[in-house]
């Protein structure tokens, strides 16, 4: 925990200076664009482009990233704004999910023993539960923006359950369809009882889920938690296709992240916010800030694939380009070593692709940029979450859309 | 009442002439009669079969695309189109599940949706609420039931592609080279769960918690259902489990009567109508799912050649009564019987030697036992098929076909 803090405070020096591009508020532009991924191409070209003339405009800014590991003296100290004590957000949320998965495994009510164990294999307590901790903690941040009640209600509470079960489910596909071997440290369902048998676990922790939200009894959140289930088939399928145009290219891969990841915060987000408070402006705050955070999370997560080791992640590294993904350090890198497009194309389907990609990557400021990146998400969902009413755990939103920044694992 | 002793009772009732049956099911015995007549008749011909599934989508107002155009004209489905062209030529079942959705969808695919449209007419508006009169409704039934016997569909698809998977590590030589296998399941797992994703949009669209509850049930159960017949099928050749006919009950239950019965109940309670309507309806998608699970089980049973290679399930209808009627060891000691005389000619050996062993001392051995079997399962689905009749509120004409249904379907 200690650690944590440190590394929080390490990364808040980014944000002075990051506020003193102005012109255009590129955080806005960020969030404009995303809420119209599907429909508007044309703002995407631009964006790539701001993005690129920004990261070059301010070469110093992506050095005071994580990668600095110097102490930061001119740390700004957040810790005042709400008068409260930040304390862990992750101690925090799990004040209301003590028992989670004990509860996660109460859903899955299954006589079978085999598909009983195989439906709660990932429900063993070691994740790392990012998605309920935001859920709850949002719960909260609304309700007490509402009516001044922090207490969490038991749909609330469900929500982060199913939020936390529909990513499973989705893990558990993902593994089979990218035949993956190891995952959270573990071997994946489809390496022990094989592909036939983790399909259905996966079908079956997806029918849980939705058994448990059709029981909060409320049609318009079945609504929102449906569109996770929708974007997350349509961004696998936007993983299967891949662009020739460079700037469409990035675009794709941002509305993927958004689909594969964000969708199912954003929208759980939502859905508490549903729950605790009748106002649609404070939905979109929910919204906005789960989005936000959530493409934050994934393009982190892709900087980590190249820069972490395995033992950390739990799972093996370059494996996006294994997969022929071509993730945002590749498409920044690219930018510098044009050469990698051919790479792209045939998705590192040649012998020594994946090692050539990476080490090009390495050498370019890819990593860099994507963190960059990843550092105006953040700061654009801090800008949301903050129209909320101060409260302990608005704050630890903010602070974990920092440590969304900082993870290495 | 145990099972056994209700089938063993049954025959007798239903053998009699028709008065005992009349106290049971008096509005409906005339449609009995008459399907009972249509049976011995060529009612399994193809021609005879459109005739009457015409007959039904006439009944239910239009023709039963149940894979909506939106579904069918989205980007992701061409993509998966483009991407099954790929496999062709390889040995993924992908494919023969694709070429199923293709050619045979008049056949078996839509007529779960049928049936939940036609149960939807017979039960008709609910005299109870007034407000569901604001529903656009065509030809009796309302849009909101046809968008549930779509999900229905859309359920049973998603689960029919997931069912052929195969597992990567159990691949011979024959079935071509691992990357198109492994490009087969990434292929067949999308598209399952792009129907499923369909599916449950659909559900949240109709803006009722309790269907979307039955539905999602449903498919928990379907999954666990098809789990079940995984097992059971992959050690096809060796030995029957130890179950009886009520364990082969809750399993098929699973794997074929959910879906129906709890999409019949949904219908109903679309159109607001109660608990004991809900009820009706359930146990009428119920029964009508085992039946047909039931019949096809017989199948290899009545077929005049036995000595076809037509392949039976050890876990089938028949065999389980059997084993249940023998003993669990007189089974065991005839099987492996059987087995010694070579496992290609399987079914044939076992037929024989069971029959040989028949006390009732028919002349032809294999015929014997297949008729006795056949008994207790026609008991069985003559049972389920009197509960169906049951139903108090079909009006005479749609009971009529959808008893045809019935009856071609098995």
């Amino acid at each position: 925990m200690a650690s944590r803090w440190w590394r929080w405070r390490r990364c808040c020096s980014w944000r002075p200076p990051a506020r003193s591009p102005g012109p255009g508020s590129p955080g806005r532009a960020g969030a404009v664009r995303g809420a119209r991924l599907r429909a508007d191409a044309g703002a995407q070209v631009s964006y790539f482009n701001l993005v690129k003339s920004l990261t070059s405009a301010f070469p110093n800014m992506y050095s005071i990233s994580r990668f600095q590991h110097t102490t930061s003296a001119a740390c700004c100290c957040s810790k005042t704004r709400s008068g409260e004590k930040y304390t862990d957000p992750f101690k925090l949320g799990w004040r209301d999910l003590k028992g989670l998965y004990e509860d996660i495994r109460k859903e899955l009510l299954i006589s079978t023993t085999e598909l009983k164990e195989m439906s709660e294999y990932y429900f063993d307590g070691k994740g790392k539960a990012f998605r309920p901790i935001i859920v709850v903690l949002m719960a909260r941040a609304c309700n007490s923006h509402h009516d001044n009640s922090r207490d969490v209600q038991a749909s609330q509470r469900s929500i982060a359950l199913i939020a936390e079960m529909i990513h499973t489910a989705s893990l558990v596909h993902d593994d089979v369809i990218d035949d993956a071997r190891s995952r959270r440290g573990k071997h994946t369902v489809n390496k022990i009882w094989g592909e036939k048998k983790a399909v259905l676990a996966g079908d079956l922790i997806l029918s849980a889920a939705s058994i448990a939200l059709a029981r909060i009894g409320n049609t318009t959140v079945i609504s929102i938690l449906t569109q996770v289930i929708e974007d997350l088939v349509r961004g696998e399928f936007l993983q299967l296709g891949s662009k020739e145009n460079e700037n469409e290219r990035f675009a794709h891969y941002l509305e993927k992240t958004f689909k594969k990841t964000a969708s199912l915060i954003a929208n759980s987000c939502k859905a508490v916010s549903v729950l605790g408070c009748p106002d649609p402006v404070v939905h979109e705050i929910a919204y906005q800030y789960g989005k936000n955070v959530g493409i934050a999370f994934q393009l982190i997560d892709d900087v980590l694939d190249f820069t972490s080791c395995s033992d950390q992640m739990g799972k093996p590294t370059s494996a996006d380009l294994k997969l022929g993904l071509a993730t945002g350090p590749v498409l920044f890198a690219c930018q510098q070593f044009p050469e990698m497009n051919a790479m792209i194309m045939r998705r590192f389907s040649l012998p020594g692709d994946v090692d050539r990609a990476r080490q090009y990557v390495l050498q370019s400021d890819g990593v860099q940029q994507t963190t960059y990146l990843a550092q105006r998400y953040c700061h654009e969902a801090v800008r949301e979450i903050s129209k909320l009413r101060p409260s302990p755990e608005r704050d630890a939103l903010i602070q974990l859309s920092e440590i969304v920044l900082t993870r290495d694992k | 009442m145990s099972l056994r002793q209700r089938l063993f009772r049954l025959p007798r009732n239903l053998g009699a002439s028709g008065s005992p049956r009349r106290l049971w099911w008096s509005p409906s015995l005339d449609t009995i009669s008459l399907v009972g007549s249509w049976r011995g008749q060529s009612s399994r011909s193809p021609a005879h079969w459109n005739q009457v599934v015409s007959e039904a989508e006439k009944i239910v107002g239009y023709p039963t695309s149940f894979m909506s155009l939106r579904c069918l004209l989205s980007d992701e489905l061409s993509n998966i189109a483009m991407q099954v062209r790929k496999l062709v030529g390889t040995q993924h079942p992908l494919l023969t599940t694709a070429r199923g959705l293709v050619y045979d969808s008049r056949h078996n695919l839509q007529l779960r949706g049928l049936v939940v449209l036609l149960i939807s007419k017979a039960a008709g508006p609910s005299s109870m609420k007034a407000s569901c009169q604001n529903y656009d409704m065509v030809s009796g039934i309302y849009s909101c039931q046809r968008s549930l016997a779509e999900i229905t569909e859309l359920i049973h698809t998603a689960l029919l592609v997931h069912r052929g998977i195969v597992n990567l590590n159990e691949l011979q030589s024959s079935d071509g080279p691992l990357k198109d296998m492994q490009f087969g399941n990434k292929i067949a797992i999308l598209s399952g769960d792009f129907l499923l994703a369909n599916a449950c949009n659909g559900l949240a669209l109709l803006q009722n918690t309790k269907v979307v509850e039955l539905l999602a049930s449903a498919l928990m159960d379907l999954v666990q259902g098809v789990y079940h017949e995984n097992s059971t099928s992959a050690k096809e050749n060796y030995i029957t489990d130890d179950i009886g006919i009520s364990t082969w009950k809750e399993q098929t239950f699973l794997s074929h009567g959910a879906l129906l019965a709890k999409s019949c109940q949904a219908a109903m309670e679309l159109a607001k109508h109660g608990a004991e309507v809900q009820d009706m309806a359930f146990q009428y998608g119920k029964h009508m799912a085992m039946s047909h699970k039931i019949n096809s089980d017989l199948q290899p049973f009545i077929k005049e050649k036995t000595s076809d290679s037509t392949t039976f399930h050890l876990n089938s209808a028949p065999v389980v009564l059997h084993q249940e009627f023998l003993g669990r060891d007189l089974w065991i000691k005839q099987i492996g019987e059987a087995q010694e005389k070579g496992r290609l000619d399987y079914a044939k050996a076992w037929l024989h030697s069971t029959g040989c062993r028949d006390s009732r001392g028919y002349s032809q051995p294999a015929g014997a036992v297949g008729s006795r079997r056949y008994e207790h399962a026609h008991c069985l689905r003559t049972y389920f098929f009197s509960t169906k009749l049951r139903l108090g509120n079909f009006t005479g004409d749609l009971n009529f076909v959808a008893c045809q249904i019935y009856i071609l379907w098995n």
